[in-house]
């Protein structure tokens, strides 16, 4: 997305979006006329929600590469694997295909979505070092593609659903397969927290803010533009 | 902007400080829930750990780390952490994470073994695991005990299972009885216990197994319980018919045990008694009436000869009476031992203490300290012949006073070994092959041959007119002879002897009448020779009348008479001397002597000794010649008897040489033989006893 000369956010225009419905109703408005949700120029506490959430899925990620995803049990065998042990196993089978899926699906991804999550935010704090367009299009990728990340948990809870043949084979999923689960909703709760407004504001500045502290001070430089 | 001058100019804000409950987002409350979350399950975690134990095992096939439980009752109350090896590598040493509630319990007397799918005739076991792996199960009590950080696994389950009470015995073995690992052991065909994995015995001679009976049938067992070996058939052929006997089809399979108590009143049974287990029912009632002979004493021998014919159960004697069997028959090389590597014997014999007459509580220990004596004293083992027949040996407590000192050796495992002696078997084989040869050899046919021509002969003999009329002549033969002894001449001779006597009578009595002071000396000296061939007849005279002889020679030497008078001449004067002034002065002791020496002399003077041993004299004298007279003719008479006698037998002799042998012949020379030997003894009784003739006794 290309944008071309001086870009005015609605925050500049004295505006606020209700980011629900999309209706744009002047500064000021405590609710949106048409479906009456709350309306706030920015969330005040949406990169302490993003972080919160993004430890919370951090948290819940080390576990699920560490448990066994899935368990199959044969008659002769019991099995149970890892992702990552899972992914190997795969590969020396000479499924290579599948198991580049598993690794970007279940690795490459949420370890990106981590990675994009935390230098946004941390761009917001600190000054972002790409261009705002740049990091708007990561967002959006960050917000669309995680959803897919649960391809590995419903590929466990389609296995294990079927395969139930009692003593003869069995598979069940492990308890990496609930953190798993458990991470990629904490990381998507993450994506939806940020407020990515935000994205734009810094530049209106022409300085990145150093500390959250600031915020009152560039709210009082906003609203004397008024 | 004019409108902008009338609004009041924009006052400056400041927002109020916010509180720390402002700028924080509620959020923050799930990750912090999370955290708090995390660390309570991680302290419960922590704190709701078991304890780890070891556990070593001879070896861990599919024992995992990490997948291997630890159950109790089939439920997991552990988990293998860890599969190593302890020091030196030796054995497997498992470590297993076991939980906090259970682990009170798994104290020192708790076992473990590894469950592995087995496949034995009683049935399949542990299939389970073959598709889940092995799994380790333990066993101990209800009573909490000490932690205890490491335990020997047991390499097989054990006899128990888990709420099974029971008695645990040791089976033995005896002779073909056989121990099969975790066969049944039956009563009246249902199964109450089991027989746990056999071994053998320190001294080889047999198996034993540990076994178990299951409460409540171990109240069936009692000291009075016999146990035998139901595995197999036996057959048997006796009086009854033929009997095939096997107890169940299983047990023909698989082996089994059982056991009866067959008569009552015996003792409770402590567990780990140690129960015999006979080949067949028959033998165990048989050893049941043998059965009071107290405990065995299980002893050894090391035979260096060849002792084929000794078997299992052969007899071991002791003066003949048996104390004990052989048990086993083993071989041995020591070279150290015995300086050689030849191959030794080591026969294993069991004492019943018992039988050996050490008293009705006398146990093995007393037989031992019986045998440790008795072989300071020379008592040896060696082998001898049991039957001639079959050749079979046994084995013989016997003393061997010149045996080289020696005692009890105890080997190295224990055994007590008995010194042996040079073996007393007798060659039957070759004794009797000798035997059967000699008779081979003998002629007889032709000592038949012989025989019958003999008979033959002997028939035509007797069958002669010479032999027939043998009796004839031999009836006329003893008519002479009887007419000899009837003859007159015979039967007068006792009456001649009387007169012969009485004439000698005549003469001793004219011999009395001439009899002269001065002829003493010949009487004396008569008498002496009469009473030295009489001494049988007269005892003690001899003596008497040695004495006498002295005397009388004295009595000759001396004449009394005149040396009397002069003695008394002598006393008077003596008498006039001491009844003199001076003799009075002499002592009175003298005095007193002197006058009983004078009543001696009076009573010697006026007692009339000589008067009586002269008529002594005659009286013996007469006697003596009497007999001496009746002496000397005797002879002269016997001689003729034997004489004729003598001629009576050789002409019988000759008639029997002429005339061949003859059944009558013979009982007519005996009569006469009969009739001599009256004779004779006559002849001797007389000559013994003379005075038989002189009394008619």
């Amino acid at each position: 997305m290309e944008i071309i000369g001086e870009l005015k956010t609605a925050r500049e225009m004295g505006l606020v979006t209700c980011t629900e419905c999309m209706r744009v109703s002047p500064r000021g408005t405590a609710r949106c006329p048409r479906c009456g949700h709350t309306l706030r120029s920015r969330d005040p506490y949406s990169l302490q929600k993003v972080w919160a959430w993004w430890l919370m899925g951090l948290g819940c990620y080390i576990p699920a590469n560490l448990y066994p995803m899935l368990e199959t049990k044969t008659l002769v065998s019991s099995q149970s694997d890892t992702i990552v042990g899972g992914a190997v196993e795969l590969a020396h089978d000479g499924n290579w295909g599948v198991a580049t899926i598993i690794l970007i699906a279940s690795v490459l991804i949420p370890v990106a979505k981590f990675v994009v999550l935390a230098g946004l935010a941390v761009g917001v704090w600190y000054g972002p070092r790409a261009t705002q367009g740049r990091r708007h299009i990561l967002y959006e990728i960050v917000e669309y593609i995680g959803r897919w990340s649960m391809i590995d948990v419903f590929v466990v809870a389609i296995l294990s659903s079927l395969v139930q043949l009692q003593t003869i084979a069995s598979i069940t999923p492990g308890r990496a397969s609930l953190f798993f689960a458990l991470s990629v909703i904490f990381t998507m709760l993450s994506a939806q927290s940020f407020d990515s407004r935000l994205i734009w504001d810094t530049n209106s500045d022409g300085m990145a803010r150093r500390r959250p502290g600031r915020i009152p001070r560039r709210r009082r430089i906003l609203a004397r533009g008024n | 902007m004019a409108t902008d001058a009338d609004t009041p100019p924009e006052a400056p804000v400041t927002s109020a400080r916010r509180g720390l409950m402002d700028r924080i987002s509620i959020v923050w409350i799930v990750p912090l829930a999370a955290l708090l979350v995390v660390l309570f399950i991680a302290w419960r975690g922590y704190a709701d750990r078991g304890p780890v134990i070891q556990i070593s095992f001879e070896d861990a096939a599919g024992v995992k780390e990490g997948s291997t439980e630890l159950r109790y009752r089939d439920v997991a109350i552990g988990l293998v952490e860890e599969v190593g090896f302890t020091q030196g590598l030796d054995r497997v040493l498992v470590s297993v994470r076991i939980d906090k509630d259970v682990a009170p319990f798994i104290d020192d007397e708790a076992r473990f073994w590894v469950v592995r799918p087995q496949v034995t005739t009683q049935g399949v076991t542990g299939l389970n695991t073959v598709l889940s792996g092995v799994y380790i199960e333990g066993l101990w009590d209800d009573q909490p005990g000490g932690y205890v950080g490491r335990f020997e696994g047991l390499p097989d389950a054990p006899l128990e299972r888990h709420g099974q009470e029971g008695l645990r015995l040791t089976l033995r073995a005896s002779g073909r009885a056989s121990l099969i690992e975790s066969t049944p052991i039956l009563y009246r065909g249902v199964t109450v216990g089991r027989i746990g994995k056999p071994s053998i015995t320190q001294d080889g001679s047999s198996a034993q197994a540990e076994a178990m009976i299951f409460a409540p049938h171990d109240k069936l067992v009692s000291s009075a319980t016999r146990f035998w070996d139901t595995s197999g058939f036996t057959f048997s052929l006796g009086p009854g018919g033929a009997a095939l006997e096997f107890s169940s089809v299983a047990s023909l399979v698989a082996g089994g045990v059982t056991f009866e108590t067959m008569v009552s009143g015996g003792d409770p049974v402590e567990p780990d008694t140690t129960f015999t287990v006979y080949p067949e029912e028959s033998a165990a009632r048989t050893s049941l009436f043998a059965a009071d002979e107290g405990e065995a004493l299980p002893l050894s021998v090391v035979f260096s000869e060849n002792i084929g014919g000794l078997t299992t159960d052969a007899p071991v004697e002791m003066n003949g009476l048996k104390i004990g069997e052989v048990t086993a028959l083993n071989g041995i090389i020591d070279e150290e031992e015995f300086g050689d590597n030849r191959v030794r014997l080591v026969v294993s014999l069991s004492i019943k203490a018992g039988r050996l007459g050490l008293g009705e509580e006398a146990g093995s220990d007393e037989a031992l300290e019986y045998f440790r004596e008795r072989v300071k004293d020379g008592l040896r083992a060696r082998l001898a012949s049991a039957s001639i027949l079959t050749g079979g040996l046994k084995i013989e407590l016997v003393d061997d006073p010149d045996a080289e000192p020696t005692t009890l050796v105890q080997g190295e495992q224990g055994t007590y070994y008995l010194p042996t002696a040079e073996s007393d078997i007798t060659d039957v084989s070759a004794t009797a092959q000798g035997v059967f040869e000699r008779i081979n050899a003998l002629p007889i046919e032709e000592v038949m041959v012989s025989a019958t021509e003999l008979f033959e002969e002997a028939r035509a003999l007797l069958a002669s007119e010479d032999v027939r009329g043998v009796p004839e002549n031999l009836n006329n033969l003893l008519g002479d002879a009887r007419k000899v002894v009837g003859s007159e001449e015979v039967q007068a001779l006792p009456g001649r002897l009387e007169a012969l006597i009485a004439e000698l009578d005549k003469t001793v009595t004219q011999f009395n009448e001439a009899a002269v002071a001065n002829k003493l000396a010949t009487a004396v000296d008569n008498a002496s020779d009469a009473a030295k061939g009489v001494s049988t007849a007269v005892e003690g005279v001899p003596e008497l009348v040695d004495r006498l002889n002295a005397v009388a020679v004295k009595a000759q030497e001396v004449e009394l008479q005149e040396m009397a008078e002069e003695l008394t001449e002598l006393i008077q004067t003596t008498d006039a001397l001491l009844g003199s002034e001076q003799a009075k002065a002499l002592p009175g002791k003298l005095n007193g002597a002197l006058s009983e020496l004078s009543a001696i002399m009076t009573e010697l003077r006026e007692g009339g000794v000589v008067e009586n041993v002269s008529s002594a004299f005659d009286s013996a004298s007469e006697a003596a010649d009497t007999i001496a007279e009746a002496g000397r003719d005797l002879p002269d008479l016997i001689a003729d008897a034997r004489r004729v006698l003598t001629q009576a037998r050789a002409t019988l002799e000759g008639y029997r040489a002429d005339n061949g042998l003859g059944r009558e012949a013979r009982d007519a020379l005996s009569e006469i033989q009969k009739a001599a030997k009256a004779v004779a003894s006559l002849a001797r009784a007389i000559e013994r006893n003379p005075n038989s003739l002189l009394t008619g006794r």
